[in-house]
């Protein structure tokens, strides 16, 4: 007991343990599993980070299903940071998508705003709607890959029909 | 002589931030009987862990089960699925596994002991424990990048290695923090008004232990030296010389002092794994898909943790089934209660360190 006293007694003229967050920044350690970083000029857009990631943070739209022009997307709120994409990414080591040591900021007043995090989420303003975003674009994610799956299916019948009439008019032809 | 009043314990209590329900009847003070629930965080994981998920990314879901022991459910996980691809890891992610394992350790089994000192009323002492404890979440989140979730576990092997600098680091925080883990230590075992609130409250017997199947630091704390360390190979515990702790005073007060030896012998055992460090890979690739069904045996800092895991030759797993230390403690506790005052209630529960996210899942 009167050790604890004296223990107690110390403890009050040490130096505070604690850290005064949010009014100073909490530190961050070298190689802290932060904020996912994209660069869309290295992807090749294999879709393996969005097919491993664990909470579907990742998500690519095929806005133009002719050309197959893919939007990254991902959501910042949603990620739990575990950095298997990272791991997955055949273009991780040149910088494609990196994982940071820093953290962005819990989603308060304003939603971040950073090129490097994908089309949604920058196109956001209000911190309410994110939510409601977010849940659209995975239906409108989903929707595209089954037009684009359609658009595939057509081009391949095409390709046949094509294959089949010239066929056709080659044994004309004899 | 007085009427019987029921006195809820939870779902929300201040004493436990999980919810958990206890309703005890209580006569004068004292309880004679107690209905438990502890369904309220039920997440539906296994069912989400055998169709949402490829058995290469459910990890990550199954780690999530708990935030106290991660490591556990990633370490019983990995070494199932390991079994069924027929995968080794090399030595040296053994080793690392075995590092972060123990730290694991090292943080729940303080915080369980200062939670104790709280509840029994000694609120220095639970800030004592907890500030000393900042040392080893540093040191997680230097080692794996986060303080709670380490994903450091990877199919055939371990996600980061530790580089000289941070083995030099671990070796003089972890023995910084063992001269303060002594000293608390020394709270815990000679403190006179921490001994009155602690010592003879909720005894189990050696006989108790082993009927009730109990698993631990409860049961080692009645004797019973029950520990998958030493009883089942997964992590190279017998190269480093692991002894299983035990006691014999079965109350609450021996309960902490088991984690609290644990503690010191989890510093040792990984300062001789930093020693003894092997040289290699830390990764080997692996091929297949899981086929057939296996289980494992983790000591979690509760107790022993069991995983099933049944593979069909598909991504997709056929059944993963997870039984927890604190799911095979709650009979026990239940007994404990009756005949105790409900001013000891609070101690009891904290003093079996009850995990509810990992019971209800
Ligand atoms: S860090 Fe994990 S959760 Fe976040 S985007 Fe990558 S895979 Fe998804
Ligand atoms: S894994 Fe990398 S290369 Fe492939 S789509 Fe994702 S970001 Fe692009």
């Amino acid at each position: 007991m009167v050790k604890m006293f004296i223990e107690s007694f110390k403890n009050l003229f040490s130096k505070p343990e604690t850290v005064k967050y949010p009014f100073e920044p909490f530190p961050e350690p070298e190689g802290f599993r932060g904020t996912i970083l994209y660069d869309e000029e290295l992807c090749i857009f294999c879709d393996r980070c969005e097919n491993v990631c664990p909470p579907g943070a990742i998500l690519f739209e095929i806005v133009d299903v002719e050309n197959n022009k893919r939007e990254y997307n991902y959501n910042p709120y949603l990620c739990i940071y575990c950095g298997a994409c990272v791991d997955v990414c055949p273009k991780a080591d040149e910088g494609c998508l990196t994982q940071v040591n820093t953290r962005i900021k819990p989603l308060g007043n304003e939603v971040v705003k950073n090129k490097k995090l994908g089309y949604l989420i920058n196109k956001i303003e209000n911190p309410k709607e994110v939510e409601k975003a977010w849940r659209e674009l995975e239906i409108r994610a989903k929707e595209s890959r089954e037009k684009y799956a359609e658009f595939k299916k057509q081009q391949r019948l095409k390709k046949r029909a094509q294959a089949q009439k010239a066929k056709e008019t080659k044994t004309d032809d004899n | 002589m007085g009427n019987k009043i029921v006195v809820p314990f939870g779902s929300q209590h201040i004493a436990l931030p999980e919810p958990v329900s206890f309703l005890f009847d209580t006569k004068n003070e004292i309880i004679t009987d107690v209905r438990v629930d502890v369904g309220y965080v039920h997440r539906g994981i296994e069912k989400a862990a055998i169709t949402k998920f490829e058995f290469t990314n459910v990890a990550y879901l199954l780690t999530r089960i708990c935030g106290f022991c991660s490591i556990t459910h990633a370490g019983g996980y990995h070494h199932g699925i390991e079994k069924l691809l027929d995968v080794e890891a090399p030595k040296r992610a053994e080793y690392i596994r075995l590092i972060i394992t123990e730290l694991d350790r090292i943080h729940s089994h303080m915080l369980a002991n200062a939670h104790v000192a709280e509840v029994a009323g000694y609120e220095n002492l639970f800030m004592q424990g907890v500030k000393d404890r900042e040392i080893v979440m540093d040191l997680l989140e230097n080692i794996t990048g986060n303080r709670i979730q380490y994903d450091i576990y990877t199919i055939g092997g371990v996600r980061r290695d530790i580089s000289k600098e941070t083995a030099e680091y671990i070796k003089k925080q972890l023995n910084k923090l063992k001269d303060k883990v002594l000293k608390v230590y020394d709270f815990y075992d000679t403190d006179y008004t921490f001994g009155l609130k602690t010592k003879g409250i909720s005894y189990i017997s050696y006989d108790d232990a082993k009927k009730y199947n109990v698993v631990g630091p409860i049961a080692r704390a009645s004797g019973l030296a029950t520990d998958a360390r030493a009883e089942f190979d997964y992590l190279p515990y017998d190269e480093l010389g692991f002894e299983v702790q035990t006691r014999t005073e079965g109350d609450v007060w021996a309960r902490n002092i088991v984690r609290q030896m644990e503690v010191v012998h989890s510093i040792d055992l990984i300062l001789r794994a930093i020693d003894n460090l092997p040289e290699g890979d830390i990764k080997v690739k692996y091929k297949g898909r899981p086929k057939g069904e296996t289980f494992v045996r983790v000591e979690a800092p509760r107790g022993e943790c069991f995983y099933y895991l049944k593979g069909n030759g598909t991504k997709v797993l056929e059944r993963v089934r997870v039984r927890v230390p604190t799911y095979s403690n709650i009979p026990i506790l239940k007994e404990l209660f009756v005949g105790e005052k409900y001013s000891d209630a609070q101690p009891i529960v904290l003093s079996f360190d009850p995990c509810m996210s990992c019971t209800a899942r």
